[in-house]
């Protein structure tokens, strides 16, 4: 964001691929049921969760390359690696979700055959699978924990044009995207309506989440350059620690009132819950990731020392493969539910559960750099959405 | 086996804690299904029912749900969870005069049966309504705020027709944990009864924890076997659902009498 200061914009910025790990390990973690570690991620110390961290990263991220695509190529190529992206994320959406029904089918027999078919049943998908494939392929059938692919896949889709939009009139386009998000705070019937219905709603609204996307992407396209001077303003700083802080004091306050009931709740969940709504993006969780993201891009570096050392390798390796990490989390969380509900294990094996999933996913990416460097190219970790430096390259 | 024996001594563990927070045996679940302190504890007082039950008029208590209350799995509404409650709570209050309504129906969304209250609820005339909800919402994936909303208002209703409420969150099984996400359902349910200061029965967690501690394994492949570990499962709940209302009565009671002994 405000890191007009650095070298040249086309060093990689391994802030993004950090943070982009961190979040990836916490949606996995997050995602795990009942699970006591999930105590000690993002959500519990801001309004704001994991998805937040990741959509905004995305956005960042989209824009830095292909704004850059855009400038130097021209419109047509850079709209043709955006679908060319958004082809690589529908298949992967497609592939998450025949694991999903390969578990299905697995599990369906047990399922029907227990005391819970009657309340459960309408879970069972294969009563109509024609109807349930053909849904997912048209993203309206989005089964547990395979919704921000689909989010991700519809923002990528419209971001060619609102790029162009950007390039002539930006205010005009984040005023309208704001007014869009606002919309849907005060109506909830602006949804995307799923399958099987008939009052679900995508998990993820995309007509609120689109504003923190292109809001990371006008920031990643023209914050970098340093054409966005307001970023650096003392007030706004302030602000952003202020309510980071507030957010940090309330959620952990709720933590731990959750931990131990005696404690008292400083600031009623009542007064805000129509604030923190995850699905609409509600206005707290939305603040919050913003007022955090830029203190974090005014206090670290692009390249501070501790990003290239030893500790954060992990988290930037996984940042940087992201796509397939985020596939492969969403895999290991579904396995550790059938793991921690099979052998259960208390808190011990909740830690070793997320403990290995973790390690699994920091030695795929590993195996996946290693891979790359042997090919001799960078083609190998361009798989997550291409960074900066490579957007350069390629 | 080191795992058997460390089951072994959960169990025993398990049964020391329960033996020891239950006075004279008055809260003690029987060994089969015992449901550990810390699903009692902290849970606000039921102030009314207290009343009602020591005033020796008749005491209604509705209740609201899906399948699982109506008894379906175990074969009728008197092997029902609400039923078993009722014969447990006469034996434990038997001065008092109590009558289960269950108005459960299968597959029943939180918007149905709040929309319930006023034209099937509050004619009864109920001291206490326990409403078991979440299940359909968290299988069809509704609207986690508009669950919210819908419990919230529910809550409120009941409020103002100053009924006292317990809430009941969704069953817990293996084969569906990873299929439906209940996470936030259960989350926001929490929230709400904190919010409100309303009881909440934590199914989930409990058969969870029964499973957990192997008290009763739910899976079968007969039939018939499957219709008796149902009606097993919903007499343990109606005990632990009796113990529970059972604890809010005797805390008002302590609040209400500060000076004597619990």
């Amino acid at each position: 964001m405000s890191i007009a200061s650095s070298p040249s914009a086309m060093e990689r910025d391994l802030r993004i691929d950090f943070f982009r790990g961190l979040a990836l390990f916490c949606i996995f973690i997050d995602h795990l049921p009942n699970n006591f570690v999930a105590e000690f991620t993002l959500q519990s110390v801001m309004f704001s969760d994991a998805a937040e961290v990741f959509i905004l990263i995305s956005g960042l991220t989209a824009g830095l390359v292909y704004g850059l695509a855009m400038e130097r190529q021209g419109f047509v190529i850079a709209g043709v690696r955006v679908y060319h992206r958004v082809w690589q994320l529908y298949v992967a959406h497609v592939f998450l979700f025949m694991m999903f029904i390969a578990m299905v089918a697995y599990t369906a027999g047990a399922l029907n055959n227990s005391l819970y078919a009657e309340e459960f049943g309408a879970a069972n998908f294969l009563d109509e699978p024609g109807v349930a494939v053909a849904k997912a392929l048209t993203l309206q059938f989005q089964p547990a924990f395979m919704h921000i692919l689909p989010l991700y896949i519809v923002l990528l889709a419209v971001l060619p044009f609102v790029m162009a939009g950007f390039r002539s009139w930006p205010r005009v386009i984040l005023f309208v995207s704001f007014v869009l998000w606002l919309a849907v705070q005060l109506d909830k019937r602006i949804a995307l309506s799923v399958y099987p219905g008939p009052d679900g709603v995508w998990p993820f609204n995309p007509f609120a989440w689109q504003a923190l996307f292109f809001l990371g992407v006008w920031l990643g396209w023209r914050g970098t350059a340093g054409q966005v001077s307001w970023l650096g303003r003392r007030w706004l700083f302030c602000l952003a620690l202020g309510l980071s802080l507030a957010g940090l004091m309330i959620r952990l306050n709720w933590t731990l009132h959750d931990f131990y009931d005696p404690i008292p709740v400083l600031v009623s969940g009542k007064l805000l819950w129509m604030f923190l709504s995850k699905t609409d993006l509600g206005l707290l969780r939305f603040a919050n990731v913003l007022a955090v993201a830029l203190i974090v891009a005014r206090l670290i570096h692009p390249q501070a020392r501790f990003l290239v050392s030893r500790v954060a390798r992990p988290f930037v390796i996984c940042g940087r493969n992201s796509l397939h990490i985020f596939c492969l989390g969403i895999l290991l969380s579904v396995l550790g539910h059938l793991v921690l509900n099979e052998f259960f294990g208390g808190i011990p094996m909740q830690f070793a559960v997320s403990a290995a999933g973790v390690a699994i996913m920091i030695s795929v990416a590993a195996l996946m750099e290693w891979f790359a460097a042997a090919q001799g190219t960078s083609r190998g970790s361009a798989l997550g959405a291409p960074t900066a430096g490579r957007g350069v390259r390629g | 086996m080191t795992a058997a024996r460390m089951r072994y001594a959960m169990v025993i563990a398990a049964a020391g804690i329960a033996l020891l927070f239950a006075p004279a045996g008055a809260f003690g679940q029987e060994q089969e299904c015992p449901v550990p302190e810390r699903f009692y504890a902290f849970e606000p007082p039921l102030t009314k029912t207290a009343k009602a039950l020591a005033g020796g008029r008749e005491v209604v208590i509705a209740v609201l749900g899906g399948a699982s209350t109506v008894g379906l799995a175990a074969g009728g509404p008197n092997l029902a969870w609400p039923a078993r409650m009722s014969s447990v709570l006469a034996g434990k209050f038997p001065s008092a005069r109590t009558k289960v309504v269950n108005l459960a129906v299968a597959r029943q969304t939180a918007k149905a049966a709040a929309e319930r209250f006023s034209r099937d609820v509050f004619p009864l005339k109920p001291t206490l309504v326990i409403w078991e909800t979440g299940t359909m919402e968290a299988v069809r994936g509704t609207d986690v705020d508009e669950f919210r909303e819908t419990v919230q208002a529910g809550i409120n209703e009941l409020h103002t027709a100053r009924t006292e409420m317990v809430l009941m969150n969704m069953q817990f099984s293996r084969e569906t944990d990873a299929m439906i996400q209940f996470g936030p359902y259960l989350i926001a349910m929490r929230e709400l009864a904190d919010a409100n200061d309303v009881p909440l029965f934590r199914r989930h967690g409990i058969m969870r924890y029964w499973a957990e501690n192997d008290f009763l394994d739910l899976r079968s492949r007969e039939a018939e076997k499957r219709r008796q570990l149902a009606a097993k499962l919903y007499d343990c709940i109606g005990h632990a659902m009796a113990d529970f209302v059972t604890r809010g009565v005797a805390a008002a009671k302590a609040a209400s009498s500060p000076g004597s002994d619990r």
